[in-house]
Parts: structure tokens; sequence; C-alpha cells
């Protein structure tokens, strides 16, 4: 009897054990799922934020890799020594789809991953419990970015496969032509501009009406250029540029240098947000910009990543700009004392021989802490936030895209380049300039007004199709160009494209490579 | 709880009275006469038995049979039965066949050696006591034929890369199923090497189907010790090792590094950095800074191991504790752990048996996380400027050089982070076995494993993560718990000539686990380090959560026929929560032939035994993850929509599969077993090919899809392979025998499908390195990619140099399409990580009370491709001037040597074959003379056993590799096999230590 009892826990155990399968569903307790999400409208802001998010990693645009493919133009430039070959093709215009430490990649990537994002949003985000007017402030900005994302991705790699709905994993579409994604893009920002308020209080960062308007009338202007050429877009750029002026929300800052040293300033129309101390840094400014040669009283040397090309910093107008813009002095510590040499760029005592930029170099105070005749401290992280169109960008798209519209150049255009070249310390342009003439020397002032910002001379180069003039300016001390690209127009005329990047192309067998990659 | 003590007094004490006295005193010896302790004497058809004390002797209680035979056995030596006629009785134990009867660890259940029909290999104890071993993979090393063993990195406390059979996965895991005491997918690291009784290793697919859906890699069966009947035993070892780096890397000293570093700065076209004077003074002044001296250390291990043991006819224990301190070959780095186990069998009654084995580990470490990589101080120490010294004249580090490496100084990173991890892991086990009728047994055996992790981590300002604001305290904590439930009956009986065992299983598993981590980022104050992370100016809580589920039926029978004819035949079915399609079934069969039974054999003296074998089966690899197949959103870094206030951002996680199934392995194996002279030789030999199917890949969509990775089956891989195993006794004699062991392995992989495509270009190792692999389809994994390197443009080369852009002196590639420019058109295959070849010899000599180890492993037929020396050339952005000697030997007009010139026109590329070596390899692992204090000093004394032993590891290595050890790598997975950036290699060691017996 007491045998029985004994074996009958264990008969009983046994009997649990055999009854009580294992479940084999699986609930994924910590992570949310599209079942269990776009309910309301926290779930909506955080998904919106996540696109940001996308533009401002370290894969994307918060690294001077962002602009791996404008280094063809000419106020970016890099060493040939060091780990900048990713650079360094560009700036040949000598580029193979295999680009060196994948430096491409933030190009590709960044936008594209900000579209999944988007689109994301945009599928799904009617299902939230708000009114329209709520739900459309987020749809706006997911419109506003999934357009920006296109816009550099069209005019850096051509052809794209227009996407703009959730994708099946094995999907590979086909690359759609150049125009069906500007038309995509114009869509995308007027809906963005008829859904967005005129701005977000306290969230600066956010994209509102006047950042689609303004982003509209670059897009409007960069179609009437190469490759589409259709010119009836600067009347539509000017309007929308106009409309943006006209709203007198945003003025120049009076001191070009604190342009870079303060955040989210008055003349910021869209810029991507940084926090350094928040694992999100801006890397493009302090030790990026900072020659190799420089070594600070702390912290790492100099990144040498980029720098002005010499004719570019020699032919800028004399102007407080000018001064603000360039670095043409170079600290070379003397051993390691805490003293300092002064050297002019030219020296042979820098490898780099070249100026590079003085406005990347301090940030918000965090970036390269330093005085005229020391470097106390440098960083590669900043908090600065940044611009990705900037009011003067308005005022000059204003100027060109009126005076091309009107076939020659207005009051108004007048009006909104010199209110740029005042800013500069510059006088007004001469009265009376032929259409050329005019357009001319707004792109110049593009140049300068926004050297070395985000391929914005570059886009211009590739626009207007400049590249045989900026070939002829270059300085031989430059990286050489090879013969067989530099002399052979059809060459070149390719060079305005990017190799879609090899990893990519790779997984996308059913694509055609672009020409002369 | 009280009944059953009770019960089990009554059955006890029962026992007692009813048995019989009649005490029979004896001797067993081995051959050479000498008394063999610890051999184990049991009365035929009684559960009476005995132990063997030190001197041999053994005293049993036969009971009242009348012609009683004793059954004496001990491990190695063939058992031998003896009938009894007087009160006293000696016997000699031989050596002879011996492996034949030993018991044999299949996976639920045993079997004797001799009936086994599928391929594995065992490591008792004794093997494991020669070395000292802090990882149990280490005893596999050398020892064990197909299975290759490398110890990838010189890490305290890091585990070693197990590879039965080559690589199987891609992605997933290649390690081997550990099994500890019936607990599937236990972890090795807490398991203490001294507590092991016998590791048994599965390899073929009829012995490791019945593992299923995990039995892909290979199956390593880990059996604890258990107490033994008998008097109270008390074991006592210890041993210290002096560890150090074994070779240093060839560094410029100060005056070499200013000269190279003008060169470098005037083919570049700048001007001298240092001038006549400053070098002078590095001429004169010291050789600078031997940064891979401040950086390293040279310590002491420690390893304190005591045990008890003993038990009677009801219970029997072993309790044992084992405490190990490892500091690292690099400063302000440890490895501890404190390993506590009771094992305890019960004797409930006739019919049943409980055991409860109870493991407890505590591992605690610091800063044993280095991922080698390019910050890592350890490469740093490489490429640091030789002229800095460590600290400034105020004793503060100095943080950057203007020469060299533009990381942060690597001695500062070192001393100003602390990686902190703590662990509890506690694993229950208990093993029901209740003999229900003669014939049927029921087991049941159940684990209840709990992991506690706390990791803390603080990074300050003068480190490369800390710096810029960025310092940061972590505190995280992770808490993953593991139930494992297996039942199975096990039906034996012998029908005249056929003897038959089918064992029958379900078995189900469930895992949990939890992890949350807080950091705070730009700490106000470092006076609590890590242990108020509130402090940071910005702060971060994450928190994460998986769960799984496994649930298995098992079937298998094993045949034979007059002990001739062998058959053994299962299918698991494993149902998983991973996947969609949740059940996959998993058969093998199995056929043996004891040729040396056959009557034909009778009369032949050569072969005392000779098996033929061949086995097929299916087993599976669980590379894919939980959720898998369900989209997921997480929660990103916040965004700061005023760069100050943080927002919750939530990214849509990447599409997934709509279908995955666990990669398949099919294996087909046949294998011979000898024995000749008595035993005096064995000899084993497999040949095996494995074919791979349905691999997982976690294929990355393209970024318009959002370039995330999701899991697929793309292609297969095939292993084929011969391993063999000989052993033998060259020498036996008076005092002096000479056993000796030698295993070779030679295994050769392919990639034969990959989904469609040709070739996956795989980004990986360390911050800097891209598309240093391939996997191709025709090539094995693990294959190098990037350019053939071809030496320097001579003189008289010049006028092709140009058409290239370059001249005399830059570096020469392979151009592939002949298009006069280097590009990704030329890149090829340029090496391969995977051995070909291995083995391990192993010697064995003792005369009298001396013995001697000798063990020597190596592996040959593969490369490592070395961005550590890579790197030493500089002229990267992050290394910028040359520390190498090599460096000193450039190519000048006058002495055109292949080591490429400082030039502003060369295209130096760390992805060519110019930093890929041989890396084949013979390494004394181990020499050890161990002295046995001879036993009649040690009875006067009251010691049952004492030894000491000096010994040396990793004493000489031959190897053309220049680097710091060839068998190190980064390998996270079978593709990045013999990539190496920053791994800190095996140390050499001199050991002395003692074993002690009460």
């Amino acid at each position: 009897m007491i045998r029985v009892r004994y074996i009958l826990p264990f008969v009983l155990l046994l009997a649990v054990v055999f009854t009580g399968c294992q479940k084999l569903t699986e609930d994924p307790k910590g992570n949310l799922t599209p079942g269990t999400y776009f309910k309301s409208v926290s779930d909506l802001d955080a998904a919106v934020a996540a696109i940001y998010l996308q533009y401002s990693v370290d894969a994307a645009y918060a690294n001077i890799s962002a602009v791996t493919p404008c280094f063809g133009s000419d106020d970016l430039g890099t060493v040939s020594f060091s780990n900048k070959q990713g650079f360094l093709v560009f700036d040949q215009l000598n580029a193979t789809p295999d680009v060196p430490d994948n430096r491409l990649s933030n190009a590709w990537q960044g936008p594209w991953t900000a579209i999944y994002q988007a689109n994301n949003v945009l599928a799904n985000y009617q299902q939230v419990n708000a009114t329209d007017e709520v739900k459309n402030q987020y749809a706006g900005q997911a419109y506003f970015l999934r357009a920006f994302g296109y816009y550099m991705l069209v005019r850096t790699f051509g052809p794209l496969p227009l996407i703009n709905a959730p994708l099946d994993v094995d999907a590979r579409p086909q690359r759609d032509p150049v125009d069906k994604i500007y038309e995509q893009i114009v869509s995308d920002l007027k809906t963005a501009a008829d859904y967005l308020p005129d701005n977000f209080p306290g969230a600066p960062g956010r994209a509102n009406k006047l950042s689609a308007q303004s982003l509209l009338a670059e897009v409007y202007l960069t179609m009437a250029g190469y490759p589409l050429q259709q010119t009836a877009n600067y009347a539509l750029a000017a309007a929308q540029s106009d409309a943006v002026i006209k709203s007198g929300k945003y003025s120049l800052v009076p001191d070009y240098a604190k342009v870079f040293t303060t955040n989210n300033n008055t003349e910021s129309v869209f810029a991507l947000q940084f926090n350094v101390a928040g694992n999100l840094p801006q890397r493009l400014y302090g030790s990026s910009c900072m020659p190799q040669d420089e070594v600070p009283l702390s912290g790492p040397a100099g990144w040498n990543d980029f720098y002005p090309e010499i004719n570019f910093f020699l032919n800028a107008p004399v102007c407080a700009r000018t001064e603000a813009t360039f670095y043409d002095t170079l600290k070379i510590r003397v051993g390691t004392t805490n003293n300092y040499n002064l050297v002019p760029w030219n020296s042979n005592a820098t490898l780099s021989h070249h100026p590079f930029y003085k406005k990347f170099r301090a940030g918000v105070g965090d970036g390269i802490v330093e005085t005229p005749t020391s470097i106390i401290s440098a960083g590669p992280s900043t908090n600065k936030s940044l611009d990705i169109i900037r009011y003067p960008m308005v005022l000059l798209n204003y100027a060109e895209a009126s005076a091309m519209a009107a076939n020659a150049p207005t009051a108004e255009g007048y009006a909104a380049v010199n209110q740029v070249r005042r800013r500069a310390g510059l006088p007004d342009l001469a009265q009376g300039l032929t259409l050329t003439a005019f357009r001319d020397s707004v792109v110049k002032e593009r140049a300068y007004e926004f050297a070395g910002e985000f391929g914005i001379r570059w886009y211009d180069i590739v626009r207007l199709h400049l590249l045989p003039q900026i070939l002829a300016t270059r300085s031989a001390e430059e990286a050489p160009i090879p013969d067989a690209i530099k002399n052979n127009p059809a060459a070149l005329e390719q060079r305005y494209l990017a190799p879609i990047p090899l990893q990519e192309m790779l997984r996308n067998p059913q694509w055609e490579q672009n020409d002369g990659y | 709880m009280q009944r059953l003590v009770l019960i089990l007094i009554i059955a006890f004490g029962f026992l007692d009275v009813h048995a019989q006295q009649r005490m029979i005193k004896g001797t067993v010896t081995d051959e050479n006469n000498q008394p063999l302790p610890g051999a184990t004497v049991r009365v035929k058809a009684s559960n009476v038995s005995a132990v063997t004390d030190a001197t041999g002797n053994f005293q049993i209680n036969v009971g009242e049979q009348a012609a009683p035979v004793l059954i004496v056995s001990y491990i190695g030596y063939t058992e031998q039965e003896v009938p009894v006629s007087g009160p006293t009785v000696s016997v000699r134990l031989e050596q002879g066949t011996r492996a034949l009867n030993d018991i044999v660890v299949v996976g639920y259940g045993t079997q004797r050696k001799r009936d086994v029909t599928g391929a594995t290999s065992t490591v008792k104890s004794e093997e494991i006591a020669k070395r000292p071993l802090v990882r149990v993979e280490q005893a596999l090393q050398g020892t064990t034929s197909g299975v290759q063993v490398a110890s990838s990195s010189g890490q305290p406390g890091k585990g070693l890369s197990v590879r039965i059979r080559g690589v199987n996965s891609i992605t997933g895991s290649n390690e081997p199923l550990y099994v500890i005491d019936g607990y599937i997918g236990g972890s090795i690291e807490s398991v203490n090497p001294n507590d092991i009784e016998n590791i048994e290793i599965l390899k073929d697919a009829s012995a490791t189907a019945i593992y299923g859906s995990r039995g892909s890699n290979g199956v390593v069966l880990i059996s604890t010790k258990g107490g033994k009947e008998g008097k109270t035993h008390v074991d006592f070892s210890t041993w210290f090792s002096k560890a150090s780096v074994p070779k240093q890397l060839d560094i410029m000293n100060a005056y070499d590094f200013a000269r190279t570093v003008n060169k470098q700065n005037l083919a570049n076209g700048g001007s001298p950095a240092f001038n006549d004077q400053e070098l002078e003074g590095l001429r004169t002044g010291g050789g600078g800074t031997d940064w891979q001296k401040e950086l390293q250390q040279q310590p002491w291990i420690q390893n304190y191991q005591l045990s008890v043991s003993g038990g009677n006819k009801g219970v029997k224990y072993l309790f044992s504790f084992n405490h190990l301190d490892q500091p690292g070959l690099i400063k302000n780095q440890y490895y501890k752990r404190t390993t506590l186990r009771s094992n305890v069998d019960v004797k409930l009654n006739d019919k049943m048996d409980l055991k409860m084995n109870v493991n407890a580990v505590f591992p605690q470490d610091r800063n044993i996380q280095y991922p080698g990589d390019l910050i890592d101080p350890f490469t740093q120490a490489t490429e640091w400027d030789p002229t800095s010294p460590v600290k400034d004249a105020n004793g503060n580090y100095i943080l950057s050089a203007q020469f060299g490496s533009i990381q942060i100084n690597p001695v500062a990173q070192a001393m100003n982070q602390a990686v902190d991890n703590s662990a509890t892991n506690l694993a229950g086990t208990g093993v029901f076995t209740w003999r229900i009728l003669k014939n049927l047994t029921f087991t049941s055996n159940n684990t209840y494993e709990v992991r506690w992790i706390l990791s803390q981590q603080l990074f300050g300002k003068e480190t490369s993560l800390g710096m810029a604001n960025r310092d940061n305290a972590t505190s995280g904590s992770t808490r993953f718990r593991a139930y494992q439930n297996s039942n199975f009956l096990t039906y034996k009986n012998d029908f005249g000539d056929h003897s038959l065992t089918v064992t029958a299983l379900y078995e189900q598993q469930n895992q949990r686990n939890i992890t949350n981590n807080a950091q705070g980022v730009n700490l106000a104050s470092y006076s609590l380090g890590y242990y108020n992370v509130g402090l940071g100016k910005t702060q971060f809580a994450t928190s994460g959560y998986w769960a799984d589920a496994l649930q298995s039926y098992m079937g298998r029978v094993n045949y034979a026929y007059k002990n001739k004819y062998l058959l053994t035949a299962a299918i698991r079915v494993d149902g998983s929560s991973h996947l969609l399609t949740k059940y996959s079934t998993f058969p093998s069969l199995a056929l043996g032939w004891n040729i040396a039974n056959e009557g034909f054999m009778k009369d032949n003296k050569l072969f005392s035994d000779l098996k033929l074998r061949a086995s097929y089966g299916v087993t599976g690899n669980q590379a894919v993850a939980p959720y898998a197949t369900i989209q997921q959103i997480s929660t990103g870094q916040p965004y700061y929509f005023d760069g100050a206030t943080p927002s919750t951002t939530t990214p849509f996680g990447g599409p997934v599969s709509k279908s995955l199934k666990w990669e398949r392995t099919e294996q087909y194996d046949a294998g011979l077993d000898a024995a000749f002279l008595q035993g005096r030789l064995t000899f084993a030999v497999d040949a095996y090919y494995k074919k791979i199917k349905d691999l997982l890949y976690n294929y990355q969509t393209p970024f318009y899809n959002s370039g995330l990775s999701y899991a697929r089956n793309i292609g297969s891989v095939e292993n084929r392979g011969i391993e063999f195993a000989l052993g033998g006794t060259p020498v036996t004699g008076g005092k002096f025998k000479w056993t000796s062991n030698l295993i070779a392995s030679v295994n050769r992989n392919k990639i034969t499908e990959l989904g469609g495509l040709d070739n996956i270009l795989v980004n990986n190792i360390g911050s800097p390195q891209t598309n240093l692999s391939i996997l191709r389809v025709g090539q094995p994994l693990g294959s190098f990619y990037g350019y053939q390197f071809l030496g320097t443009w001579k003189s008289k080369d010049a006028a092709e140099a140009a058409q290239y852009g370059m001249k005399p002196g830059d570096a020469k590639y392979v151009d592939v399409n002949n298009d006069k420019k280097y590009d990704a058109a030329d890149q090829m295959i340029i090496g391969n990580g995977t051995p070909k070849f291995t083995f391990g010899f192993i010697n064995d000599i003792n005369y009298g009370n001396f013995t001697l180890s000798v063990m020597l492993q190596g592996a040959t037929g593969y490369q490592i491709f070395s961005q550590t020396l890579a790197y030493m050339w500089g002229g990267v952005g992050d290394a910028r001037n040359a520390t190498t000697k090599e460096a000193l030997d450039m190519w000048t007009p006058e002495r055109e040597t292949d080591v490429p010139a400082f030039s502003a026109t060369t295209a130096k590329y760390n992805n060519s074959s110019r930093f890929v070596y041989d890396a084949s390899y013979m390494k004394l692992k181990n020499l050890s003379l161990t002295y046995h204090i001879p036993d009649h000093l040690l009875s006067k004394i009251k010691l049952r056993n004492l030894e000491v032993y000096v010994s040396g590891q990793n004493l000489f290595v031959v190897t053309s590799y220049p680097g710091y050890d060839p068998e190190i790598s980064n390998a996270t997975n079978a593709i990045t096999q013999g990539l190496e950036m920053g791994v800190i290699p095996n140390p050499r060691t001199y050991t002395f230590g003692l074993r002690a017996g009460f």
C-alpha cells in the first residue's frame, strides 16, 4: 500500500506531462507587430519620427559619406592617400560600382530606408483613431520625407523603381524612368504642402508647409534643367519660392558664420536634427573637415575627409562670407608640446596642401574648440542641426527661376539675390545683366553661399551640365582625372550619374547599371 | 518527504538484514602487476559491489551463493569474470581489447562499444586530467578525429570553435549540440572540466539524428561524475600557470618609425615631420614606447578543485567545488569562475532510481568582450606612435598622437573602460528511472535552468566610445530560463540469437529570455561608476523578450543478430515554435557487421576486433531565430525634433519570409573499426559525405525594401571527408609503458547552390573592412575576396606601370580583364580560412612513477587574411603611418624589393592577397611531466594518491604565419573564417600543479 502511494505522484506527474503539451505558437511580447500598431496618434507620431531618424543616422546623412557621389564638384575634394579612396574616385570622376569602403552606400541607403518607412506610414495612417486634420499633419510629413528621398536619389542615380506602397519580400521591380519619379515627387510635395501647417511650434525639425513649398520650388528648378529640361517648370519654381518669401516666416541670419554655429536659426527651412548624448551625432562637422596635420591638445587628429578644391577657394569673392567659409592657416602642433606653428595651407609642412572649411569646424561649440593659436580639443560628433534647405536657397531659387521664366532678370529676382549678397558682405549685383549673366551670377552665388554643403553645388553642376567648365578651372594639384574621361565628352556625360552600388546591383539582377559603369 | 526517507531507511535496512556474510578478500593488478586502485568488483547475479583501494585491495561479501563469480572491471581494461573458490583471490586485468566492452553513451541510453553502429569518439576523464583545462572544448582538441577545435582567441573565458565534420551552416551556428547529463543545449561554459566522467562525440547522422533539428553540427554528450560505492574520497587539485603572449610583432622603434614617417611625407608631397636634431634625439634616446609591452601583462592563472565523493548501496554522491582565476594577457582584463556541483544518486527501491544533479556556476569577467576590431586596444598597440610616451609629465594619458593611429591611446582605452559581466547559472537535472518490468524501463529526465546575467559597463572620457561627452555607464540584466522534460521507455530483450532494444521518447522544451538595459550618457559624476546610471545627462532604457518551444517524438530500434549483424533505425519528429510549418521529420538508419565474430575469423590471430559500419541519416540546424516569420516594429533610438527633446521612434521592421524550413543535412557514413594484437593497436576510419540543403541565409533585402535582412532557405553546401584514429601501445614491459594516439581528419567543403545567385559578397569583420569574404558556388565557405598582389612595379616595367597611372615601386596586382586599371572586375578569390587537414598526436610515456605526456596538434590547408598586419603599413585613414619593421625594406630604385614604396600613385588595397598568409601550423599543445608519489610513502601519510606535475602549453609552434597566432580568427560564422583583426593570441603557459586524494 505504501508503495502504491509512493509511485502515485510520479504517475500523476507523468499524466500531467503528457497531456500538458507544449504550445508552439509565437507571441513576440517585446515587439510591436502590424496587428497591434497604428491605433493611436502616438503610434503614428512614433512611426513618422522613425522616417526622420533614417536620414539622421550615421549610415545615412550624419556622415560625410552622405555626399560621396558629389565629390566630382569643385567645392569638394579629398586627399589621395589614406582611406578616402571612396571620395577620391568620385573626385576623379572615375568611380566604379564597387566604391572603396562602401562610401557610396549612405547616399543610396539613407533615402531608401526613409522611403520604406514613409510608405509604411502612408499605407497605414488612415487606421489611426484621430481626426483627418491630425492624421494629415503626419501624412504630410511622410509625403515630404518620401519626396525628399526620391529627389536625392533621382538626381544621384537616375532611373529608380518607383515604390509608393509596401512591397512583397521577394519583389524585384524594374527601374522606372526619371520623369515618372519626378511626377511622384511633385505629387507628394503638393500633397504635403496641402496637408501641413505653416509650422510646428516647439518642433523646428518637422517639415512644414513652407518646407514642402521650398523643396517643390527646388524640384521644379531642377526639372527645368538636365535631364528633363521641362522649362515650363521655371514659372512653377518661381511661384512656389515666391509663396515662401511672401510668407515672411524666414529671414537671413545677419552673421554668416552664426548659421553654422546655431541650430534651427531664422533661415533654417528644413534641417535634420542631431543629439550627441542621444547617440545621434552629426559627423560632417568637426573632425571630418579638419586636416590630419592638425592635432588638438585633446581628442583625435583631424580626419582629412574633405576640403574645397584649390581654385574654388582662390576664385572665391573677397568678402566676410569667404572669410567665414574657408580655413587657410593650419595649426601644426610642435611635437607633443602644447605649442602650435601657424602655417599657410600650401606649406610643405602640411600633407594635404589644401585650404579646409572653417564654417564646419566649431559646430555648436562641440566640434573643434580652438583659439587663433591653438586647438584645445576636437570632436567628431556635434549637435549641430544639418540644414537641408536654408532660406538663401529659396531666395536664389526664386532669383534664377523668375528670371528664366520671364526670359530676363526681374527686379524681384535682383532683390532676392542681393539679399543673399549683402549678408555675405558683397555689393549688389550689377543691374542690367543679360539673362545668362544673371543666371551665372546666381549659380555662382549658390556655389559660395552653399560651399561644401550637402552636394548643393554638385547638383547645380548636374542640372546645368557644368562639368566641362569645372574641369577647365581645376588646379593641376588636384587628383588627376583620367584622360579617357576628361577628353571624352560622351564619357563625361555619363559622370553626371553615380553608379548603383555594386551590392544593390547583385541583389537586383534584373537591373542594368548606369551607362559608363 | 519524511515518508520517502522512511521508505528508504526501511528498504536498505531490509536488504542488510537479509544479507548473509561471506567475505572474500583480494587484489587487482594490471598486466605489470601494479596495483589497480579504483577497479570495480561485482558479485555476479547480485547487487553487491566493491571498489579497490589505493593498493589494489578489496573486500567483498559474496553472500550465500555456492559458487560465486566476481566480475572485475576497470575503465580501459578487459572485464574479467573470476570464479571464487578460496577466501582470497587475485585478479590481473589486461588492457587487451579495451574499448570493446566499454559502455558508450549514445543519447537516451547506452550501448556496448561493440554494438555501436554510429561514428563516435570518446574522451575520458583521464585524458582531461592531463592538462590544465579551463574549458571543456579544450579537451576535444587534438583528441578526437573528425573534430576541428580552434582556440580562436586568447581572451580569458572565451569559448573555442568546435567543428565536427566541417562547416554546415552559413549564418547559423556551426557549434555542436552539447547535451549535459541529458540536458540538450546546456551551456558548455557551465561545466567544470574536472567534473566530467566522459565525453562522447556523435559524428554521423545515425548517431545524431536522434537529436533531430539540432543534430546537424554533431552532438557532444557530456556525462558528469558520480559518487562510487565505498569509502569517502576527498580529492584536491590545484595548478598555477604563468601566461604570456607567445610572440610579439616586429614593430619599429621610435627612430625607425620617425625616419619612415619622413619618407612617407616626402612621397606624399610633404616635408619631413622630424628634423635631423629630433631624429638624432630619437636614435640615442632609447627605442621609444613599446606599445605591445605597455598594454600586455603576464598573469598567473590559478585553479583550485576540491571534490568529495562516496556512497553506499543506497546513496552515492559527489560534491565538487572549483575556482578559476584567469587574468587576461592585456591590462584590466580577467575571467573568474566558481563552480559548485552536487550529484546524488539514490536507489529508491529495487525498481526505482532517482538522480539529482545540481550545478551552479558563477562566472565573473571584465573586458573580455573585445570583438577583434580596429578600435580594440590590442590592435591599436600595433599602430600607435612609438615616439609618443604613454603619459605626459603630469601623469595623464596622452590621448592622441601626431603620427601612427588616429585612435585613442590603447593603454588609456584599456584602463578607462570596464565591461563587467557577472552571472549566476543554475541547472538542476533530476533523472527518475523506473524498471517497470524486467525488460522495460521508464526514464524521465528533467532539467530546469536559470541564468541571470548582470552586465555593467563604464566608458570613461578617455576611451574611443566615451570621448566628446559620450562617456557612459550601463547597467543591464538578462534572465534566461529553460525547462526540458524528456521521457522515454526502453525495452530491451534477447530472443535467442536476436537482441533488441527499442526506445520511445516524448520530449518538450521551452526557453524564455528577458533583458533590461539602462544607460546614462555624459555622467555628472564618475564616483559611482556604473552603479548609478541616473547620473547621465541623457538616459536610455531598453528591454527585450523572446521565448520559444520545442516538442519532439523519437523512436529508435537497435537490433543485433548473433552479435554479428547490427541495425539501428531511428526517427525523430521535432515541432518548433520558430517555423510556420511546425513539424519536421528526421529519419536515420545504420548497419554494422562485426566481422571478428564470424566463424571464419575464429582462428584469426591478427584481429581482436573488426567491424564495418554504414549509416545514413537526416538532421537539422535550427538557424531560424524566434519570430523570423512575424513582421515586427521595433523601437529605434529617439529622434529630437528640437535637437533636445527625445521623441519615440518605431521603425517598421523589414519584410519577412513567408515560408522557412530548418537547414537539412543528409549524411552518409562508412566506417571501419579494427583492433589488432589483443587490442594493443586500434584503428578506426570513417568516410562521410554530408549534403546540407535549404541553407539559411540572412538575405539582405534591397534598400528600397528596407535593406534589412530576412532569413531565406537559399542553397546548399557539401562536406566530404575522412577521419582516422590510430591508438596503440608500442612499448610495454616492466616499469616502462608507452601509449600513443594519432588522429587525423580531412574535410573538403563546397558551396553547391546559392538560390540562383553565383556570388554573395559579404561585408564583415570590424568597422573598417568591407567585402573581404565571398560566397561563391563551387568554392568552400570562408573564401577571401580581393586583389591578387604581385609585388611591385619594377623600373624596367615603368612604361607599363604608367598605363595604370603608376610608377616603379607602386603595388602591382593581377589585372584580370587587362583594362589597365584595378577595379571590382579584378577581384578574385585569394584564399580560404577553413583548414582542410587537422591532426593531433598524443603520447604518454610511463616509467615507474613518472609520466611524460606530449600532445601535438595542428591544422593545414588554410590561410589567414590578417587586417592587423595590413593596418601596420599605415596609409589608411585610421592608421596614418607604418609601424611594421618590414617597412624598412621598401622598394627603392637601387633595391627593388616587392614591398611597395610610399607613393601617392600606388594602390594600397587592404583587401589584397598581400595580407593573406598560409596559416598551417603544428603546436606543442601540451608537454607535461607528472610524478606519482610512490604508494608506500603515501600510506605512511594516509594519502590515497598524490601527484605533482609541471607542464607547458603552446611551448612552440611550427608555422610560417607572420602574425601573432595562426589559430586565432574573428570568425563569427562560417563565412568569416580566417579573417583576423586585433585578436588576442593564445597564451603560452608554464604550469605546475598537484593532485591529492585522501
